[in-house]
């Protein structure tokens, strides 16, 4: 491997080491913990895939038995992947208490209870609030990577959210300040610079461009720091977060240059001029309309913003990122299946529909495919990206028109820390909290419990995922 | 958020205190009602404020509100979480109407004698620090520097909070938006530097500056600029702290691009992005704080406005006008009668009534031929044009606004509703037929913004009623699943949604809801106005809960009902307390509780005047007054 101009900070590299085991030959040879190269190695990056409105149970389930499971019609387009995945049924989300679609939405990544609708719960007992990605992150991804988390989403904020970060579209929260959810990323085109854009190498303009950007952030950073001091504790800790933020930013540009990396291909960012990745937002000052433009370009938006979150991943920018295909309104059309409705109408607005969430399900199945692919189709030095990584896919309710929360439709793939793939897991209604911790125990985090912890029983045992 | 000792319980009966009949909802059903967030329990109301009062306490808690006469419980039996128990309807039916006769609930009644009244005391509440909104910045950078772009919907979405977007304690700051902050002011500094004439609307020293005059012109811009944005003058050294940024810039570059490094800095520097309160000594008692003469011009501006403060605020800060509570009156007074206080208004209702999804509500063509996306859209302009020409142009008062003869259609929208008379694409005023409607919520965009499917859900609109205007917040039952009936199983709304009062279990709510709801069953789910379904007479009779002589036979009785209720006029003051002051009040702190007392009688003594309202907005003891630094 060669660099251009590439320097990695004394810190990160300390980080590192100490944390992780990077998949990278020159990082590996800095392992110095004999122990961990006898127990399966770690997981390196976590994906988590959402998709809205949950799905046709009979349709969804497999048959068959644990090592050779027949897919249903709606995992049936994972055939080509099933050896890198695990289908995980019959778990409940037992911590989504709160609204019927809000609270699927709060609990899929923390485990926590949301308890009010349209809001937080002010205090959640005994819970850590924050998401399993940014748990991750702060891991294995903060300060080593120039970007902590990648959070995406397409086709996001419909309907009644109006255009407000809340628990009807908010699926990540900061691992660092309490009860605060992360608004993801929308625009494509933003997406691909904040990624990609630095990749070329670095000309003199450029540095001098960096070189003045430290200068104003550096400058920033003291007038934060000055304030803050100032402050009561409460008020502070706004600051200092901030701060923190800044900070980040900062850290993102100690880097002149970016490390020449075989497997980092970056994709073609396409035209996405007819896909308005803002329909919906700020709809309070100018009233949106019905979006057709919008929604047929989402599996195109949706395929672009999987090849560019292979790519953070491939490219080193980041190791943790989710993937949000729309919200729990999901008030989008899906012109290219000819379902004119949107679909929330499908799954219970306009009286539950089953061959039309079942077809949904399936598109969706067919989008999952495609990132799986994509990441198995990464060569990361003698194995590939998929088998290093854990990709968590779910949704927040299982059953359209009840909102039920038992036999959750989860999908685990990739082999990370010595997952078992190839399998279908029946559990007889434990909760999904269970999976949460196990999936944070393959990244060598050995915590016993996550999230409201009345609701996690431990890590999953009868069987295991590994 | 309880800092201080209940100040002779004198807060105990307020308007408010009326939430207490709220047990009776507790008590028969499985469900949260939370009014706030309650993080004190200042009225020592022992058991009700548990997160999850079982089994008998429910009977506890309707009894609680039954005996809220002079208990200064009624507020801690309002904030209960969550009640598991399964006890009879019927104790929460007795609950209830002992609530109701004790804090004189109905629109009749006198309100009670207030315990807020001791004038001596001064209750400021909280000041957290506020970081400026999407909107606020759009408006701060278009006075500030004259940038129309509105650049900052850019910035990822805002948490909803308060229900208005800006509510200072659910303002976190991801990476990306903090990103998104140094990209607008690398954006916009650049373009305000583009050219020579752009660089000399800064001070006329920048348009073609020599090596010799750069430095102190540079100093002339940030000495100009900086105080503006910062909306204060500057402390010692903080011009020389930007003066050595624009020189460590200029040195590997050009006099624009150090002037737009000021410029950056400055745009996301927190004295800019957060309104930053340290407050004086009050002078006629020192041991309290007001807001300095310019934090005080910076609350104003924002609060009628949502922009920084204009020349005249700052000159009145200047020469001390803002420490009076008539200094800020005079001010508000002429804020109020400003344009740029009714896109404030306008920001309000949108954050209180339904009514941005009207323009994204789908509905079956066949079912509803006539509707479309156009026509929500032609609704949402109807009310917007309504509310506007009521509060500033029309009679202005709330109850005035909720029972008018009168809206605004323009010629589709007239042909849709059935209106005949009306030509052109212009919007005008024209009588309504007042034996079908009345107001504001009996317009188009509430009926069709309530509904989401192709079948009207009282529910929903009772909900809409109790929580938007009653302030009641009731929430979706926990772990309760929540169906809407089959729409095929029964001809009319009342006997698709009858299980409700057949089964005890969901009575307790319902109870409330349903006779709320029923009324507007003569809208249909896009707006029109029935007296039928699949053929059925709709009876659209209901009730105003808890209100004495509350029962009404349709909606034209409901709208008058709501218009004389107590709850719902002081429920209005006290939802713009929360956007204006960018809070959720809280209903178990003192202070807050008596700014909204003070409030609400204010509003009555105004004859529930909105603009009058406004007014009064910043005439409390939590405007003009500081509290601690948190």
């Amino acid at each position: 491997m060669t660099t251009n101009k590439f320097r990695l900070s004394r810190r990160a590299v300390i980080r590192g080491a100490g944390t992780i085991a990077i998949g990278l030959p020159w990082l590996e040879c800095m392992e110095d913990d004999v122990k961990a190269q006898a127990a399966p190695a770690t997981a390196q990056r976590f994906v988590g895939v959402y998709q809205p409105g949950g799905t046709v149970i009979d349709k969804w389930r497999p048959t068959g038995s644990e090592s050779a499971p027949v897919y249903g019609t709606i995992l049936a387009p994972l055939e080509p992947v099933k050896d890198k995945l695990i289908v995980v049924d019959g778990l409940e989300m037992k911590s989504a208490i709160g609204e019927q679609h809000q609270s699927g939405m709060v609990a899929f990544l923390t485990g926590a209870v949301q308890a009010v609708a349209q809001k937080y719960s002010a205090s959640r007992p005994g819970a850590d609030s924050a998401s399993l990605d940014q748990i991750i992150a702060s891991k294995i991804s903060k300060n080593v990577k120039p970007m902590a988390s990648l959070q995406v989403a397409v086709r996001w904020a419909t309907g009644k959210s109006h255009g407000l970060l809340s628990p009807i579209n908010a699926l990540n929260f900061e691992d660092t300040t309490a009860n605060a959810p992360m608004p993801p990323r929308l625009e494509p085109s933003e997406i691909w610079t904040a990624l990609f854009g630095r990749l070329s190498p670095m000309t003199a303009t450029m540095d001098e461009a960096l070189l003045r950007k430290k200068s104003i952030l550096d400058f920033v950073d003291k007038r934060y720091t000055a304030l803050a001091t100032r402050m009561g504790a409460s008020d502070r800790a706004k600051l200092e977060d901030h701060l923190d933020k800044i900070r980040e930013i900062e850290n993102g540009l100690t880097e002149t240059g970016m490390p020449v990396i075989a497997a980092c291909k970056p994709p073609t960012l396409i035209d996405t001029s007819d896909y308005n990745a803002k329909s919906g937002l700020n709809s309070a000052d100018d009233g949106s309309l019905k979006d057709t433009q919008t929604d047929q370009a989402i599996p195109k938006v949706g395929t672009l913003m999987m090849d560019m979150l292979v790519m953070a991943l491939a490219c080193e920018r980041t190791a943790v990122a989710t993937l949000q295909w729309s919200d729990s309104e999901a008030k989008h059309t899906f012109p290219w299946l000819n379902l004119s409705e949107h679909h929330h109408y499908y799954q219970h607005d306009g009286g539950f529909n089953a061959p039309a969430c079942e077809k949904i399900a399936i598109w969706y199945s067919q989008m999952h495919l495609h990132l799986l692919q994509s990441m198995a189709a990464v060569d990361m030095g003698g194995h590939t990206l998929l088998d290093e990584s854990v990709v968590l896919f779910g949704s927040e309710i299982s059953d359209p028109p009840t909102h039920k929360k038992q036999n959750m439709p989860f999908l685990v793939a990739g082999n990370g820390g010595g997952l078992r793939t190839g399998r279908w897991l029946k559990y007889s209604g434990g909760s999904h909290s269970n999976l949460l911790v196990s999936i944070l125990n393959l990244f060598g985090d050995s915590r016993s419990k996550f999230g409201n912890t009345q609701y996690c029983d431990g890590p999953l045992t009868s069987p295991s995922l590994t | 958020m309880e800092r201080k000792a209940v100040v002779g319980g004198r807060w105990a009966r307020t308007p408010f205190a009326l939430l207490g009949v709220l047990a009776s909802c507790l008590a028969g059903c499985s469900t949260t009602i939370v009014r706030d967030a309650p993080s004190g329990d200042p009225g020592g109301s022992a058991g009700a404020t548990s997160p999850s009062a079982t089994g008998g306490s429910s009977g506890a808690l309707g009894g609680s509100a039954n005996g809220a006469g002079g208990s200064s419980s009624v507020n801690g039996g309002a904030s209960a979480g969550q009640s598991t128990g399964g006890n009879s309807a019927s104790s929460g039916g007795t609950g209830s109407s002992g609530g109701t006769g004790a804090t004189g609930g109905s629109g009749t009644t006198a309100p009670p004698q207030s315990q807020c009244a001791d004038q001596s005391a001064v209750m400021p509440g909280r000041a957290p620090l506020r970081r400026l909104t999407k909107v606020e910045y759009n408006n701060t950078v278009r006075d500030l520097l004259g940038d129309t772009t509105q650049p900052a919907y850019a910035l990822p979405t805002e948490l909803s909070g308060n229900g208005f977007g800006n509510d200072a304690d659910q303002q976190p700051v991801p990476e990306v938006l903090a990103e998104g902050y140094e990209s607008l002011a690398a954006d916009i500094a650049s373009r305000m530097t583009a050219s020579p004439t752009l660089l000399g609307a800064l001070d006329a020293c920048a348009s073609n500056p020599t090596s010799a005059s750069e430095s102190s012109c540079a100093r002339t811009i940030i000495q100009k600029f900086v105080p503006k944005a910062y909306r204060r003058p500057l402390a010692t050294g903080e011009a020389d702290d930007y003066a050595a940024l624009y020189q460590s810039v200029r040195a590997n570059d050009t006099f624009a691009s150090a002037i737009a490094a000021v410029i950056e800095a400055v745009l996301q520097s927190p004295e800019f992005l957060y309104r930053v309160e340290f407050g004086v000594a009050d002078a006629a008692n020192p041991s309290l704080k007001r807001p300095t003469g310019y934090e005080m011009a910076t609350r104003l501006s924002y609060f009628f406005w949502k922009t920084m403060p204009d020349a005249e605020l700052t000159a009145a800060a200047e020469r001390g006008d803002l420490g009076t509570s008539s200094g800020v009156r005079a001010q508000a007074e002429r804020l109020v009668a400003d344009a740029k206080t009714r896109d404030t208004v306008r920001f309000f209702f949108e954050g209180l009534l339904p009514l941005t999804g009207v323009t994204d509500e789908a509905r079956d063509p066949l079912q509803y031929p006539s509707f479309s996306s156009a026509i929500g859209a032609l609704m949402l302009t109807e009310t917007r044009t309504y509310l506007d020409y009521e509060v500033f142009d029309g009679p202005g008062t709330w109850s005035g606004i909720l029972t008018e003869p009168y809206t605004f259609v323009n010629q589709t929208l007239a042909t849709y509703y059935g209106i005949p008379g009306v030509t052109g694409d212009s919007f005008q005023k024209v009588p309504v037929d007042t034996t079908q409607r009345l107001g504001l919520l009996t317009q188009g965009a509430i009926m069709t913004g309530t509904t989401v499917t192709n079948f009207t859900n009282p529910v929903r609109r009772g909900a809409f009623i109790l929580n938007q205007l009653m302030c009641r917040n009731l929430q979706v039952p926990i772990g309760l699943m929540v169906t809407p009936p089959d729409p095929y199983s029964a001809a009319t709304a009342r006997e698709r949604y009858s299980l409700h009062s057949k089964n005890s279990a969901c009575a307790g709510c319902h109870q409330q809801l349903d006779p709320m709801g029923f009324p507007f069953e003569n809208y249909d789910a896009v707006g029109l106005y029935r007296t039928t379904e699949n053929g059925e007479t709709i009876d659209a009779s209901g009730a105003v809960p808890d209100m004495d002589d509350g029962e009404v036979s349709g909606p034209l009785e409901l709208i008058q009902k709501l218009a004389q209720n107590d709850e719902v006029q002081a429920c209005f003051a006290s939802k713009w307390l929360d956007f204006g002051y960018g809070q959720t009040l809280n209903g178990g702190s003192p202070d807050d509780v008596c700014t909204r007392e003070a409030l609400a009688a204010k509003f009555r003594e105004g004859g529930f005047n909105v603009k009058n309202l406004l007014v009064e907005l910043t005439q409390t003891d939590g405007f003009l007054y500081l509290g601690a630094q948190e």
